[in-house]
């Protein structure tokens, strides 16, 4: 299982990077924390003339504050320092849990955020935790600069809105309400596995009455899903009819891992229990 | 044959340069153009761990990361925890505990292991077990590891 | 020099003693030796191309495009290999068995996929790889069968031309009245139990290395395997070499499980390279080609019932097996072992005096089977253990009270099986008791009300073995097997320099035997263990020996290697004798010295030697002339092996939403004779359950209906885990010894073969209140909901 050949260009910054694929003609990959790309290439599923390491641009990586609460993400940083950052801890207490999921030490030493959302593994967890959390995608390519919206970056199965050319830069997270509860459960085979099944939830509450809900589920269709009837239901039905909505509204895979039957009995159960576990932490 | 890539890197303390192809892993970097066999190859795709090392302190999948990729970087490996007559804390705990019979896992058992002592507080033997979930032993069951670990973890905390 | 009779020494110093391995070092420091490590001069890599058919006629292969590949030195094809190497098949002297060819790369025809078809032989495995693609076969697909009950039918499409059927062997077993016992019985049990496809995954890939010396016409074959006699035996006759000149060397290896002692394709086609290029040939196989190639094992279907009467006495038990073997007789074993063995261990420890039971082992299209940690057992146990606890419930008695009842006692020794199989003797009861003393099993039926009244699913599981091990020369490890398994050579020499070697044709995958046959070769010999140097695994050390395998490493090893250190040792006491001037019956031995009892005269072994061999007239000349060395060669052959057997206990608790499986105590009490080291026979227990973990929650290899194999990598082969193997309690329990030299029994695989019964008793017990019983191993999360959801719907 050895890679086929490849050209390979190191770039030390985002035009160097930019350049570089342009002149690959569309054949050109970026490689970055190469945790999900490595292994396809190992198995010769993935092929290209040319690989442009990006693990070198410094200013890729890193945390910044933004307004409100909010947090921008370099694409190059990597899972252990989210998983360790104060910041995310704090501001985003559901994607810091979410990070301890994310397979092994290894692989997040290495491993990138910006990565993570390109390769989009519909089980993965961080594409889970952008769309639950309205991220904002911030790329460049040859045609300039744009953003693009969580909801609107993950198409298919490893597939997303991103150009050949496109350079993921940044990841833009808005601050969450105050008091906001959250809740996260994931269920795989063993420790660190892409999941079978994942939910995670932010609910915001007023008195006992839930203001906001955000439901997001990972594993159990074509990409991460926002379960937007499970939300309606629970604003206006309760925790039981959101999650036999969310059933509802998943098209999950039969595969090796679980039957589409199972899947959907798993996002029944693990969106009872995010959700419950975001109310009660809501209504403290 | 695509174009060789010069790479300058410290292995264990020593400076090597080499011109190599960019597809050349390192794992295979270390074992064949180093030879440095003391790690080993389990699956080429990630998830047995055989082949971890550190690289700039962080333990790494050396089958995932390209050789050229390590360049400027500090590589250590099982070759650097300790000799034959001289083994190191953690190695010793391995062997007081039984904690490795074929060996083949355990170099990269024993990367990881240092990288989760200096990175977790591993306060309970559970929080020891997920912290060993991405190194696969067919041998042990795992039980004599944990034990390893959490004497090394118990000395690192002077308990 | 202090008096030896002053030192207090006890006896048995270094048997039973927690010694630290003297692999260690090497092992923990990468200083292993292991042939994915060898490198020679000149050395060439090979790479297959694989069917990625699962039947089919092999009508072209155009490999002139891959030969262009710059860096590629040489291909081969089933022809050319054919040229090489004589054929050969795995003979059995069993009746109604049909013997496969196993071409080493496919020639006319491709029977499973991963199959080689072509050998690309070039200067890194890197370019070797890449001139696969650039080779054109034409296949014509043939129809596949990957349902062993399709292709047993009369009709169904050969595999191979020249057999009557895929029906590669049939046997039955029969005692008693069986059809009268489930006439008159109070209660029966019974169903189709379905134990799936499982690959061992040693985490150090199979790999060899091949040499040939074209001056001295030699081979030396490096390479992963259990059973370095049996390779070199075979590749005498496949290459016309003569024994001497071929040697094959099994340095440090990463696990076998059984995995690793078949002859594989790859082992032949290195030789063959490397004697036609004269150049070292490498083969390491990666982790894909492992899992579609690596001998598979489990796969059988059983079905079964058993009839008790009112008291829970079993009167009998019958069961018809279809064991899946894949595409061709494995070599040596052949495709019987495993069905084989499903049928003749089933009875187990228990008293049954009417069974009949019938196995054919069926040809299919996909991956040989082969030998894998405890073989037929694990499939034996789980179908009986789960009748036994499927019947119990019926008749609403408690699972550890029927098998009290059951199991064979200590004043009914030798037990003769239903099977035909002798049990010597072993504590079978008392590990059954001591497992429920040990785990608290009345309390935890207590805690387990209590958890069921707060709506938790929570198990309690049971299950009793017994094993053949060290199985000497009265039966054939494989049924009509022509191969001796019964003996083991143990040589040990003591050099001019006083150093000890004590040579085996046995071999190493982590079991710790250069320790522990050390402790025992230095107990016997009366020396130190650090002084004695352990030669495994290498057919130059020994006339004979095959290797390890079925639980023989201790009991032969150990056994062969008393007898060895008991004639050298009586060597020693001559020469003492002479020297010291005392009667031999007054020399001791102990610590490396020798001394006359109640005296200080005494010497070291090391002077000893160095009288003997290179002083000028110390020893006479009649002494020499008699004893001419310190060296002594001796085989052993156990005859009819012992009884090894266990009783495992678990808790488990299943989560009632996801259905995923939690083990939260588990113990393993076992009768396995004399421990030579602790260390060593406790971490045997805890990976063999740990195997058996896997087997009974996670494992199983898939073959679609075109044969392809679904589990090709490791993240959809799924082993376990530190997070999915709990801690566990192990227990040697003190019983009488049997009568093999040493007192030892083999425990190398008897974790792996109670576990997947014991756990599944342990779902069954926490899904009773839905009346589910678990049929179908593994017992996955979504195997729970379709039961669970078929239960309640």
């Amino acid at each position: 299982m050895k890679p086929a050949p490849f050209e390979y260009v190191r770039a030390t910054s985002v035009n160097e990077a930019l350049a570089a694929l342009a002149a690959g003609n569309g054949e050109a990959k970026l490689l970055a924390g190469g945790q999900s790309l490595v292994p396809m290439m190992n198995f010769r599923l993935v092929d290209a003339p040319v690989f442009v390491d990006i693990n070198g641009i410094a200013e890729l990586a890193g945390i910044e504050a933004t307004a409100n609460g909010g947090l921008r993400i370099g694409a190059l940083t990597r899972h252990y320092t989210l998983e360790t950052s104060d910041a995310v801890r704090t501001r985003f207490p559901v994607l810091h849990e979410a990070m301890k999921h994310v397979a092994h030490l290894a692989i997040r030493n290495r491993g990138t955020i910006g990565g993570s959302l390109s390769h989009a593994d519909p089980a993965a967890e961080l594409p889970a935790m952008a769309v639950l959390l309205n991220a904002m995608i911030v790329t460049v390519s040859s045609s300039g600069g744009r953003e693009i919206a969580a909801e609107d970056f993950f198409l298919a199965p490893l597939t997303t809105a991103l150009e050949p050319d496109e350079i993921v830069l940044a990841i833009d997270f808005p601050g969450l309400p105050p008091g906001a509860g959250w809740g996260f459960e994931e269920f795989a085979q063993r420790r660190g596995d892409f999941a079978v099944a994942g939910a995670a939830a932010v609910v915001v509450m007023d008195g006992d009455r839930v203001t906001e809900a955000r439901i997001s589920l990972m594993g159990v269709h074509d990409t991460p899903l926002r379960a937007s009837a499970g939300e309606q239901a629970l604003i206006a039905g309760g925790i039981d009819a959101a999650a036999a909505a969310a059933r509802r509204e998943v098209e999950p895979m039969n595969d090796l891992h679980g039957s589409a039957d199972y899947r959907r009995h798993l996002v029944e159960a693990l969106t009872r229990r995010v959700l419950r576990a975001a109310i009660e932490m809501a209504a403290r | 044959m695509s174009a060789k890539i010069s790479v300058a890197v410290t292995v264990n303390g020593t400076p090597h340069t080499a011109d190599v192809e960019p597809r050349l892993l390192l794992a295979d970097f270390l074992r064949e153009n180093l030879d440095l066999t003391g790690t080993h190859v389990g699956c080429e795709h990630g998830i047995c761990g055989a082949c971890t090392i550190l690289m700039n302190g962080d333990s790494v999948r050396s089958c995932l990361t390209f050789a050229v990729q390590a360049d400027g970087a500090e590589i250590e490996t099982v070759e650097s925890l300790g000799d034959i007559d001289n083994l190191s804390q953690l190695q010793e705990a391995f062997r007081e505990h039984h904690a490795l019979q074929c060996g083949f896992c355990t170099p990269g058992m024993l990367m990881t292991v240092t990288d989760m002592l200096r990175k977790y507080p591993l306060a309970t033997d559970d929080d020891i077990r997920d912290g060993l979930s991405g190194n696969l032993c067919r041998c042990t069951g795992y039980q004599n590891i944990v034990r390893a670990v959490r004497s090394a973890a118990n000395k690192r905390d002077g308990k | 020099m202090t008096p030896p009779d002053d030192i207090s020494l006890t006896r048995p110093q270094f048997i039973g003693a927690r010694v630290v391995r003297r692999e260690d070092p090497r092992l923990l420091t990468g200083a292993g030796n292991y042939v994915a490590d060898i490198k020679r001069h000149g050395m060439v890599h090979i790479a297959f191309r694989r069917s990625d058919h699962a039947h089919a006629l092999i009508k072209n292969i155009d490999t002139s495009a891959a030969r262009a590949v710059p860096g590629v030195v040489a291909i081969y094809t089933g022809a050319d290999i054919a040229r090489l190497a004589n054929p050969y098949q795995a003979t059995s002297r069993m009746k109604n068995y049909q013997a496969t060819y196993i071409p080493p790369i496919a020639t006319e025809k491709v029977r499973y996929v991963g199959e080689a078809v072509v050998a690309v032989v070039a200067e890194s495995r890197y370019v070797a790889e890449d001139a696969l693609a650039h080779i054109v076969i034409d296949y014509e697909p043939l129809a596949v069968l990957v349902d062993p009950e399709e292709s047993l039918k009369p009709g169904a499409p050969k595999l191979h031309d020249d057999l009557a059927s895929n029906i590669l062997a049939e046997r039955e077993f029969s005692r008693g009245e069986v059809e009268d016992a489930f006439a008159n019985a109070a209660e029966t049990a019974g169903g189709r139990f379905h134990f799936t496809r499982t690959t061992p995954v040693t985490i150090e890939a199979r790999a060899s290395v091949a040499e040939y010396d074209r001056g001295a016409r030699a081979l030396t074959l490096h390479c992963t395997t259990q059973i370095p006699g049996i390779v070199r035996d075979k590749l005498s006759e496949v290459f016309d070499l003569p024994g001497p000149r071929i040697r094959v060397i099994a340095p440090d290896v990463g696990g076998g499980f059984g995995g690793k002692t078949s002859l594989y394709s790859e082992e032949i086609v290195v030789c063959a390279v490397a004697r036609d290029l004269c150049k070292p040939v490498k083969w390491v196989s990666d982790r894909m080609e492992d899992l579609m190639t690596t001998g598979n094992a489990f796969d059988e279907i059983v079905d079964a019932e058993i009839a008790v009467a009112e008291d829970g006495t079993i009167l009998g038990v019958k069961a018809d097996v279809i064991g899946d073997i894949g595409a061709y007789s494995i070599y040596p074993w052949t495709a019987v072992i495993e069905p084989v063995q499903v049928v003749s261990f089933l009875p187990g420890p228990y008293r049954i005096e009417n069974y009949s039971a019938r196995v054919r082992a069926v040809a299919t299209n996909k991956t040989l089977t082969g030998a894998y940690r405890g073989v037929g057992r694990p499939i034996s146990v789980f179908v009986m253990d789960r009748l036994l606890d499927m019947v119990a419930r019926k008749i609403g008695m408690d699972p550890a009270e029927i098998r009290r009842r059951n199991l064979v006692n200590d004043d009914e020794f030798p037990y003769k099986a239903a099977s035909g199989l002798v049990w010597d003797k072993s504590a079978f009861q008392a590990c059954l008791r001591e497992a429920a003393d040990g785990i608290g099993y009345e309390e935890l039926r207590r805690e387990q009300t209590a958890a069921r009244a707060d709506g938790r699913w929570v198990g309690i599981g049971v299950a009793s073995y017994a094993e053949l091990t060290g199985v000497g020369s009265r039966i054939a490890v494989a049924p009509g097997m022509p191969i001796n398994t019964g003996t083991e050579t143990c040589t040990i020499a003591i050099d001019s320099t006083g150093s000890v070697t004590a040579s085996f044709g046995i071999a190493s995958q982590g079991q710790g035997m250069e320790t522990t046959l050390a402790q025992v070769v230095a107990e016997e010999l009366g020396v130190k263990v650090d002084d004695v140097d352990i030669v495994l695994g290498d057919t130059s050390a020994v006339s004979h020996g095959t290797g390890t395998y079925a639980s023989r490493g201790a009991v032969f090893g150990g056994g062969a290697g008393i007898l060895a250190a008991k004639a050298v040792r009586d060597k020693i006491v001559r020469v003492a004798g002479h020297l010291l001037e005392a009667a031999d019956e007054d020399i001791e031995t102990g610590n490396g010295n020798v001394w006359v009892k109640g005296t200080d005269k005494s010497m070291s072994v090391r002077d000893l030697a160095r009288a003997l061999y290179s002083d000028m007239g110390r020893v006479p000349k009649e002494m020499r002339d008699e004893i001419d060395n310190l060296e002594a060669t001796k085989v052993y052959d156990p005859f009819f092996g012992t009884t090894t057997s266990a009783c495992h206990m678990c808790l488990i608790e299943i989560d009632p939403e996801t259905y995923k499986v939690f083990i939260r105590r588990y113990i393993v009490v076992e009768d396995c004779g004399r421990v030579i080291n602790p260390l060593i026979a406790d971490g045997q227990a805890h990976g063999g359950v740990a195997q058996g973990i896997g087997v009974a929650l996670m494992e199983e290899v898939i073959h679609d209906a075109n044969g392809q194999v679904l589990t090709a990598s490791l993240v959809d082969y799924v082993v376990p885990s530190a997070v999915e193997v709990p801690s566990m309690d192990v227990v040697h329990v003190d019983a009488e010894l049997p009568n093999t030299i040493g007192g030892f029994r083999g425990l190398g695989e008897g974790g792996t073969i109670g576990a997947p019964a014991c756990i599944a008793n342990a779902i069954s017990d926490a899904l009773s209140p839905f009346g589910i019983e678990i049929m179908e191993i593994p017992a996955t999360p979504e195997r729970i909901f379709r039961l669970v959801e078929a239960a309640k719907g």
